[in-house]
């Protein structure tokens, strides 16, 4: 890759990193998944910027070019990450039906109570 | 009879056919205690019931049916109620037939009785497509648990409080197939009973246009790992 192909990916890079940090900062992204998204944007970076290192990609597939591994690690990436997000979205969904059955239970259950107490209370008074 | 029972009925939107429902099971099982499991309806339901007099579980928000059944049977167990009826708020069930699905329980010494559409050739006019889903699913139970049931997915069903700790802690979706497959291979007996049901005429079914497709892909894929489950806790016992 040409320096001038570099330099831009750097930059965009430099950028992509600021937006996950703002993101953090007004907390609209998860610290952790944070970490996840800024380790990925500085590894491809690391991996662009020293060519030896992305040819050495092709070698660890058994791939003939560099963009095609490159690729291939990239797909492979962006298909744990949507899994990650597909468990964290039914877990998030797992708990929200949870909450809400548990509102619903807790509704009924105490007006059960309350009419227990006043059945109780009316009782009291005949006695 | 010793025994405390609790009718559950998970309803969303079905104001035309709750009051009725209700009242015939005032009638027809006035010794059983029931709860509406008000599945976020937008409509009258919820007022129609509060004005009954019934007791009932308001969920926020539209969970879906088997979620709204689950609540249903986690209130049945925290009450400690010894068994639990699902019916079915479209009108579709006949009240009447409650006493019957709990006495064939009781006698039967069945965890589940399933009232079933399709056993012994019953007539029950329904969509090809979802006549075709009942037939796969029913002839996948038999490949899975040896034995066919012919009305898989019967929202009329009687069970043991025993049985419902047990499929209110699995993976569910309709409490369907994938239950049937769970509690068989675990060991539990299942009955069906020959009913006599309806076609809604109001409202709409849970089925929309997309989820006829969508249904049976998610129901075969928990009925897989129903089965999956149960095999490995048959080993681990």
């Amino acid at each position: 890759m040409s320096v001038q192909g570099i330099v831009i990916i750097n930059l965009l890079g430099l950028g992509l990193i600021m937006l996950v940090f703002n993101l953090v900062r007004i907390r609209k992204l998860y610290v952790g998944y944070g970490v996840i998204w800024l380790l990925s944007i500085i590894g491809l970076m690391v991996m662009i910027s020293f060519p030896p290192l992305l040819s050495l990609l092709p070698q660890v597939v058994g791939a003939v070019y560099p963009a095609s591994a490159l690729s291939l690690f990239a797909f492979i990436f962006v298909f744990l990450v949507l899994i990650f997000i597909s468990v964290q979205l039914s877990v998030l969904s797992t708990r929200q039906v949870e909450l809400i059955q548990w509102l619903a239970l807790s509704e009924l259950l105490a007006q059960e109570q309350d009419q227990q107490n006043i059945s109780q209370d009316d009782n009291h008074e005949e006695v | 009879m010793s025994q405390q029972v609790l009718i559950v009925i998970p309803a969303y939107n079905e104001e035309q056919t709750i009051a009725n429902i209700l009242m015939r099971l005032r009638r027809a099982a006035p010794e059983f205690d029931r709860v509406v499991v008000n599945d976020g309806s937008t409509d009258a339901t919820g007022n129609i019931v509060a004005e009954l007099g019934e007791k009932q579980l308001r969920l926020a928000c539209n969970l879906g049916y088997g979620y709204a059944i689950q609540t249903g049977l986690k209130f049945a167990l925290k009450r400690g109620y010894d068994i639990i009826v699902c019916l079915d708020a479209d009108g579709q069930h006949k009240p009447e037939d409650v006493p019957c699905l709990v006495k064939t329980l009781d006698e039967s010494g069945a965890d589940m009785v399933i009232g079933s559409r399709f056993c012994n050739n019953r007539p029950y006019k329904t969509p090809f497509s979802r006549r075709l889903g009942q037939l796969l699913f029913s002839h996948l139970t038999r490949l899975l648990i040896g034995r066919r049931i012919y009305d898989t997915s019967s929202g009329f069903k009687a069970l043991r409080a025993t049985t419902c700790e047990v499929i209110v802690q699995g993976s569910f979706m309709d409490f369907h197939a994938e239950t049937i497959v769970r509690l068989s291979l675990l060991g539990f007996k299942i009955v069906e009973l020959p009913i006599m049901a309806e076609e809604r005429t109001f409202g709409h079914s849970m089925h929309s246009f997309t989820s006829v497709y969508h249904y049976p892909l998610k129901t075969l894929l928990l009925t897989i790992v129903a089965a999956m489950d149960a095999l490995l806790a048959r080993r681990t016992r």
